[in-house]
């Protein structure tokens, strides 16, 4: 003690993830060799925008990087949480980067957790604002967490590669901890739902899109409804781009979720392409359409209570239980989710128990939490 | 199950004659006529009494109530932890030696350490001793289950007793039973009464009323009488444990074995090296992973390196139907005091002898070998040779040429120790007896012990263990008649399989050659071949103490070691092995075949390389596994998690279409019923049986046509554990059902009305507590029913040692004197450290001083504060929350009232108990300075404290002044601008700015000579040069971070622990006085009436004034002027007027005087008459005194 023991890591890999658990479980952490290799050594962008919003949430963290920034010397505070609170995500990423940390941290801290985020709000590389609304949020009450006061607004939206989205999110406190949720049974689909957007591009586009995927639909369930979500002015940020979300609900209220947004590519990953100086075009609605109605069938085609996105989030949260049994069944274990699982043994020491599920081609996971509690809370 | 035919008991007969069916009698009859007499006086006349007794009631019952908690103990329970408690020379220890003889018929010759006994068939009871002084006691009250408090009867309560029952107070208030002694000494019974009464009420104040407090009369025979004894321990045994929150939520192990492990040659080198040790004892509180760090109470945080379960030394008879406990079975365990045959290691067994019994050492020495029965004894050839050696291990090793190994080690670097030569009894002072260590070689068994089938997972893979084995086996390797002898031995085989089922040595892997195909190398004709097996490990359990020949435990030997010594070799093959084996095992992809070893700190640089490249080895199996998506550069890949499949399915295409069918609610709905059951069924077929719903009562019958009838059948006709297994099981499966029945807003009707019925009997049955009840054991029959399919490995890694296993824990560099100043009579308590716990920050304590504590405490004074397990000394700063949030600084800790305490240490969750000590010496009265819970942790404190800043006018302008003596600086009063400040008199004004010299000013001012901290403020009138300006503010303090362990492990016990001094020991140390400001002394104020002077008004000015403002200076006049002369003649009218007003006062006032007399008179009369009544009163009081003395006077003389 007294001197802070740094646990050793390397590279930028499953950098959101390092610094949530070492957060949580208020590990220091030195990461070394971030890019160390590369032309352009060091953090990102946006990894410096996460260790500034992590800072900016928590009380006394300190964070080192030496010149180069690929050394990164990270000690977590005690997290604070807080009313009005603004940061700018910056355009190298999507929000959706940044809220599946946040979301977690937000649980955990001293009083609830109110933000702005600004930037991208929908991105082909990240979950959307749109995903996490209608999937993710809903999937902290399996654990234990209440729904009053974890809202997400969608205030403007933007899309790359100029960004101008704006969202704000709300996260409660977890009085004590989560609760160990036992959630193997996937149900049937029996509706899906949906939101399309389109900022500064024609209205129609969004009606396409929802023609193109319920094509595909209409030949499994009938209770599809997708709305549209157009935005034009400021609310609709400062590129033009179109997308879809989309939500296949089941009986026994599982969500499985897929999105897909489409916009003109930034510039650095311009660069990579052949100079090809004019704007590519983009993928044309019916396909968007086409592509993400497969996609979620697809998932769905996996089983599992959560999408492969999302596989992640519930691993942690499993993890973050107090010590009594978890279970949870997913589909196809992605690399992200396994990832996860080795960072969480890492941190949590938490190891899960993975069992094939032959007859339906599922994993199942199970767990003894790490008997996380809200710490930072004041008790009256 | 089939209990239909009851069974006809003989009906209770109650006493018809006798004491007791007088008694019952008597009760009876009372109360049946009360009842008849007056049949009204027994109901409500009232209803407003009615609702209120009933409300009254209704409060009692929720008062009772506490929010329950889940129990996740699951299995054999630790043994429950009695301490004994009191003052000294009250008979602690004589007590301890009576129970220990009572459960086990041994006589204790001294008390040292925990002493562990099986009490009955399902309890175990471990005494310890608490010692006298207050660290101990702090440490004794953290892990007690059942304090027993002793207490001199002659003498009455003493400090400690109360000290203690605060510290229990507040680190979980266990239960509690209070022991008299002494009773003897009394001669006189009355005084014994009301001696024992007194003492009784007093207890019950401080605990609650009815609490236990025990009598022991008198001595027999120099122990306490048996039936005494023997009720005791009735009253012991049927107490329960308590949950309390602390200790559930932390792992914990009393020690009750401690061993230094240290490399001899090491301590040889320099005694005062770090030290290696070993600590055992029974895991409590919660479960224990491997990666935990543990705090030693009295010396530090440590890091585990090596855990490891060992086999129970004092296990549970098995259960059987039979009454009490066989004398076989009546087993206790006390190794500090020297007592129990066998002590397990992780790779030999320790057989102790007492000294009387065993002779052969000294005399072989002296006379060689002298006709004693059996000179051929293996034994004691084994120890003649051990003690004949005349070589070091290093030495042997450097003779030695057979080399079994095709790797030689050099002898220089290893660190194993030396355990052939120097049996490990040496090293620590607790034991009377002499130790023999039976040591095992190994590599003439080498060819069943691969056998390894899950075992890699349990290991804690480890280099020290091998080291250890690889000198041991050198050694044997040099004489080779001991070889031979060995293998008579019994012992040594069973060592041997223990040793080697887990370990991943290198001398086994050398020598068996068909070492890579791992699964049938049990092909020896061994006899132990049983005990590889893991299924067989629990019955071997039960057996094993009483024959210590047969006492092979398969699981004892996990292994640890440092990391520093693993070397590649081993690993590769071990990781090769792992790898072909389990294939298709999705634990084994994601968590990678090798256990990685966490590269948590940064202590060792050398090996975290190692440690991080192993952390860092899934690159190539990512690669291999998870597809082409991560290929590149592994370490810097893009961090997302959204799962982008690159190749789509043309969903068009119908066969796909059908694939997916019945996963919509279009579909097959059965098909998907089986999909949400296929987990159930594949974990275990058994599951699914007919069971009964136990609150209903309903029977559901299981879906026939699978296997699953057979199965069932089978296991009700199995033994005990496993019937307990399937209720358990049964439970959990209501559990699921309820789950579904709530969860699901199925519209079947059945489910529908089971919900009903359920929420109808949880609404029945009390509401929300019972339903949190519900809750909290459905969740716990899941997590064991989820649990139980694990294999013992998996189950380690997954939710780690469980509550009550035995364990080994090693622990490396802990200093010297730890070993040095080891004193087996103070509990050394290892607790797990939690999430962050390790952590410093500040800390916010409610907290209030202790009433009993002689003075208030002092800001910035340093406290020692017991919180959690640790015990640190601190600087705390007292505060109190104003009303607008602020915490405000106090000087001294408030009088019977909560404050705030600040502190800085390691931080500790919310609601932990904290106390606080001034001193730890003993002659001090009553130490326990101050309790308190922690209330929230931060990084940062917000305590502010009132200011006041004074300063005096330079120079005045109009309502401007020049401000001196305020500040010290042009900064500070930039830092103050625009804050108000105020004369004594009361001018408010602000605070403008530095003042500076400026162009117009005049250059040679006083305060412009290089002076800085003259502000130029505005008030709202012009102020004086004898004003008084101040400014009020809050400024910030700051608390020290100081912190400082109290490590009394660490030197003798008999010296009290030295830390940071308080302020008033420093003066009266040094000698210096205490600090005097004479302006603050409080004295009389004493205002002189101010003189002003008169009003002086310049003659150009009076000059220049019109004539009505002007000063008119009259002269005195003679005469008085004709308005006051002149005389005044009424009219006659007026006169008459006036006559009669006259007369009318005068009639008034005659009234009133005659009033008065009248009143006068009769008061006097009244008085008078009181005076005499008075007098009467007075004598008959005289007479009613003077009569009761002279009666009292002859009751004395009578008796």
């Amino acid at each position: 003690m007294g001197k802070a023991a740094y646990m050793k890591l390397k590279g930028s890999f499953h950098f959101r993830q390092r610094l949530l658990l070492a957060t949580l479980s208020t590990k220091a952490i030195l990461i070394e060799d971030i890019r160390s290799d590369e032309t352009s050594p060091g953090l990102r962008s946006h990894e410096v925008s996460l260790l500034r919003l992590i800072e900016k949430i928590s009380d006394d963290c300190s964070v080192e990087i030496n010149e180069t920034g690929t050394k990164l010397r990270y000690k977590p505070g005690v997290l604070v949480g807080g009313k009005y609170l603004v940061h700018d995500c910056g355009l190298s990423r999507s929000i959706g980067y940044f809220l599946e940390p946040l979301i977690l941290l937000g649980l955990f801290g001293k009083k609830a957790l109110s933000i702005t985020l600004k930037g991208i709000t929908n991105d082909s590389k990240d979950p959307s604002v749109d995903t996490f609304r209608t999937t993710t949020l809903h999937m902290l009450k399996r654990f234990g967490v209440s729904l009053e006061g974890l809202e997400l607004k969608i205030v403007n939206r933007g899309a790359p590669p100029l960004g101008g989205g704006e969202i704000i999110l709300g996260v409660p406190i977890v009085p004590t901890g989560l609760t160990a949720a036992h959630w193997v049974d996937e149900g049937m689909v029996k509706s899906i739902r949906g939101v399309t957007f389109s900022t500064r591009v024609s209205p129609q586009i969004g009606s396409r899109m929802i023609y193109a995927a319920r094509g595909i639909f209409n030949r499994f369930i009938p209770d599809v409804h997708i709305f549209t979500d157009h935005r034009s002015g400021p609310s609709g940020g400062r590129s033009p781009g179109y997308g879809v979300s989309l939500v296949a609900e089941t009986t026994t209220g599982c969500l499985i979720s897929t999105d897909i947004a489409i916009s003109h590519p930034k510039p650095e990953d311009m660069d990579t392409m052949e100079d090809s100086y004019e704007k590519p075009e983009m993928l044309p609605p019916e396909d968007v359409g086409v592509q993400v109605a497969s996609i979620l069938l697809g998932e769905i085609e996996q089983g599992g209570v959560v999408d492969s996105t999302h596989q992640g989030l519930v691993f942690l949260l499993c993890a973050l239980c107090p010590p009594d049994v978890s279970k949870v069944r997913v589909g196809k274990l992605t690399p992200y989710g396994i990832e996860t699982l080795r960072n969480i043994r890492d941190f949590l020491d938490v190891k899960f128990v993975i069992k094939p599920d032959p007859t339906t081609n599922t994993v199942i996971l199970k767990c003894v939490g790490c008997g996380m509690k809200n710490l930072s809370r004041k008790v009256a | 199950m089939a209990m239909d035919q009851e069974q006809s008991h003989k009906s209770h007969r109650s006493h018809k004659a006798g004491a007791s069916a007088k008694k019952k009698n008597k009760k009876g009859n009372s109360e049946e006529d009360g009842k008849n007499k007056n049949p009204k006086a027994f109901a409500f006349n009232s209803a407003v009494k009615a609702k209120r007794l009933q409300s009254r009631a209704a409060e009692k019952e929720q008062r009772r109530l506490h929010v329950p908690t889940i129990d996740r103990s699951t299995g054999e329970q630790p043994p429950f932890v009695v301490v004994v408690q009191g003052p000294p020379k009250v008979g602690k220890s004589l007590l301890i030696k009576c129970l220990v003889k009572h459960y086990t018929k041994h006589n204790l010759s001294e008390v040292r350490g925990p002493i562990t006994v099986v009490s009955g068939k399902s309890r175990r009871v471990q005494f310890i001793e608490c010692p006298n002084d207050i660290n101990g006691m702090i440490d004794a009250a953290k892990i007690a289950d059942l304090a027993l408090m002793l207490v001199d009867g002659s003498y009455g309560f003493e400090m400690e007793t109360f000290e203690f029952l605060n510290v229990l107070q507040n680190h979980g208030f266990p239960k509690v039973m209070g022991v008299l002694t002494h009773i003897d000494k009394f001669k006189d019974v009355k005084k014994l009464r009301k001696t024992k009464q007194r003492l009784k009420h007093r207890f019950w104040t401080e605990i609650r009323d009815g609490a236990k407090l025990f009598y022991l009369s008198g001595l027999i025979h120099g122990k306490y009488p048996k039936r005494e004894t023997h009720n005791l321990a009735r009253f012991i045994s049927v107490m329960k444990t308590q949950q309390l929150s602390w200790r559930s939520s932390h792992p914990y192990i009393l020690v009750d074995r401690f061993e230094d492990v240290t490399p001899p040659e090491r301590v040889h080198a320099n005694m005062k090296c770090d030290r290696n040790i070993t600590l055992y004892g029974y895991l409590r509180g919660s479960n224990m992973k491997r990666g935990t760090k543990v705090h030693i109470t009295g010396v530090g945080d440590f890091a585990l390196t090596g855990v490891a379960s060992l086999a129970d030394p004092c296990p549970l008879p098995s259960s059987g139907k039979k009454k009490g406990l066989r004398d076989k079975e009546k087993l206790f365990y006390a190794p500090m005091s020297g007592l129990g045959e066998l002590l397990y290691d992780k790779d030999a067994v320790y057989v102790n002898i007492n000294d009387h019994l065993v002779q052969f050492s000294k005399v072989d020495e002296e006379t060689g070998s002298s006709g004693k029965g059996k000179p051929n004894d293996v034994g004691v050839t084994l120890v003649k040779t051990l003690q004949q050696t005349k070589y070091s291990i290093d030495e042997k090793l450097e003779q030695s040429f057979i080399n079994l190994f095709s790797r030689k080690k050099p002898p220089a670097s290893d660190n194993g120790h030396a355990k052939g030569n120097v049996p490990d009894g040496q090293h620590h002072d607790g034991h009377s007896g002499g130790h023999v260590s039976i040591l095992e070689e190994d590599a003439n068994h080498s060819g069943d012990e691969v056998s390894e089938d899950d075992e890699a997972g349990k290991n804690n893979l480890t280099g020290d263990s091998d080291s250890d084995g690889f000198d041991e086996g050198n050694d044997y390797a040099t004489d080779d008649d001991l070889e031979d002898d060995e293998q008579m031995n019994p012992f040594s085989h069973d060592l041997n399989e223990e040793v080697e089922l887990h370990n991943g040595r290198l001398r086994r892997k050398v020598t068996s050659s068909s070492f890579g195909n791992n699964d049938h190398l049990q092909d020896s004709g061994d006899d132990l071949q049983e005990f590889d097996d893991d299924s067989d490990n629990d019955d071997v359990h039960d057996d094993k103490l009483h024959s210590s020949s047969e006492s092979s435990e398969g699981d004892d030997d996990l292994n640890s070691g440092d990391e520093a010594d693993h070397s590649s070799k081993w690993k590769e093959s071990l990781l090769a092995r792992a790898m072909s084996r389990k294939n298709g095992n999705l634990m084994q992809l994601v968590y990678g075949p090798s256990l990685p070893v966490l590269s948590t700190t940064s202590r060792d640089a050398d090996d975290s390389s190692e440690n991080d490249e192993e952390f860092f080895m899934p690159k190539g199996e990512r690669t291999k596994n998870l597809g082409d998506n991560l290929s590149g550069d592994n370490l810097n890949a893009e961090d997302s998690s959204k799962f982008t499949n690159t190749h789509l399915k043309d969903w068009s295409d119908e066969d796909l279409i059908k694939s997916v069918r019945d996963r919509f609610v279009t579909g097959d709905w059965s098909k998907a019923a089986q999909r949400g059951e296929g987990e159930g069924m594949g974990d275990d077929g058994t599951v699914f049986g007919d069971f009964e719903d136990l609150e209903t009562g309903e029977v559901f019958k299981d879906i026939p046509g699978d296997n699953n009838n057979g199965g069932s059948k089978n296991i009700i006709k199995g033994n005990d554990p496993e019937m307990e297994e399937r209720r358990l099981k049964k439970l959990a499966l209501r559990a699921k059902f309820d789950a579904q029945a709530n969860g699901s807003d199925l519209s079947d009707e059945e489910d529908h009305n089971k919900k009903k019925f359920h929420q109808n009997q949880a609404g029945e049955a009390g509401g929300y507590f019972d339903k949190l009840k519900t809750e909290i054991e459905l969740r716990k029959q899941m997590n064991i029913s989820e649990l139980a399919d694990l294999d013992d490995a998996t189950r380690i890694e997954v939710e780690g040692f469980k509550i009550g296993t035995y364990m080994r824990l090693e622990i490396h560099d802990v200093p010297f004197e730890m070993v040095e100043h080891f004193d087996p009579c103070h509990p050394i308590i290892v607790g797990g450290v939690g999430l962050g716990e390790d952590n410093v920050g500040y800390m916010q304590v409610r907290f209030k001083r202790h009433r009993w504590h002689r003075k208030i405490l002092k800001t910035r004074d340093p406290i020692i504060i017991s919180v959690g397990w640790r015990r640190y000394q601190t600087v705390p700063v007292y505060t109190i929350e104003d009303r607008n949030g602020r915490y405000r600084m106090l000087k001294y800790t408030p009088e019977h009232m909560f404050c705030l305490a600040m502190f800085w240490g390691p931080l500790v969750p919310p609601q932990t108990g904290v106390l606080a000590l001034q001193t730890l010496n003993n002659q001090a009265g009553f130490r326990i300075a101050a309790t308190g819970t922690v209330q929230e942790f931060n990084h940062e404190t917000k305590i502010m404290k009132k200011i006041k800043l004074v300063g005096h006018p330079l120079k005045i302008f109009k309502k401007t002044a020049l401000i001196k003596d305020m500040f010290t600086s042009d900064l500070e009063i930039a830092k103050f601008e625009g804050a108000a400040i105020r004369t004594v008199s009361g001018i408010r004004g602000q605070v403008k700015k530095a003042a500076k010299a400026e162009l117009g000013d005049k250059p040679k001012q006083r305060w412009e000579s290089g002076k800085e901290g003259v502000a130029r403020c505005t008030f709202e009138d012009r102020i004086l040069m004898s004003d008084i300006v101040f400014l009020r503010a809050w400024t910030h303090v700051e608390v020290p971070q100081f912190y400082n362990p109290v490590t009394t492990s660490l030197q003798p016990r008999d010296q009290t622990w030295k830390g940071m001094k308080t302020i008033a020991e420093l003066r009266r140390k040094n000698n210096l006085p205490i600090p005097h400001n004479r302006d603050s002394d409080y004295k009389a104020i004493e205002r002189r009436p101010r003189k002003f002077n008169p009003l002086v008004i310049p003659a150009r000015l009076q000059a220049a004034l019109p004539f009505e403002s002007k000063p008119k200076n009259k002269p005195p006049r003679k005469r008085p002027l004709l308005e006051n002369r002149r005389a005044v003649v009424m009219e006659p009218h007026e006169r008459k007027v006036h006559a009669l007003v006259q007369n009318l006062r005068e009639i008034k006032s005659e009234k009133t005087r005659k009033l008065k007399l009248k009143e006068q008179e009769k008061r006097k009369a009244y008085e008078a008459e009181k005076l005499k009544d008075e007098q009467l009163s007075k004598k008959r009081q005289r007479e009613e005194r003077r009569e009761r003395y002279r009666l009292q006077d002859k009751k004395r003389r009578k008796s």
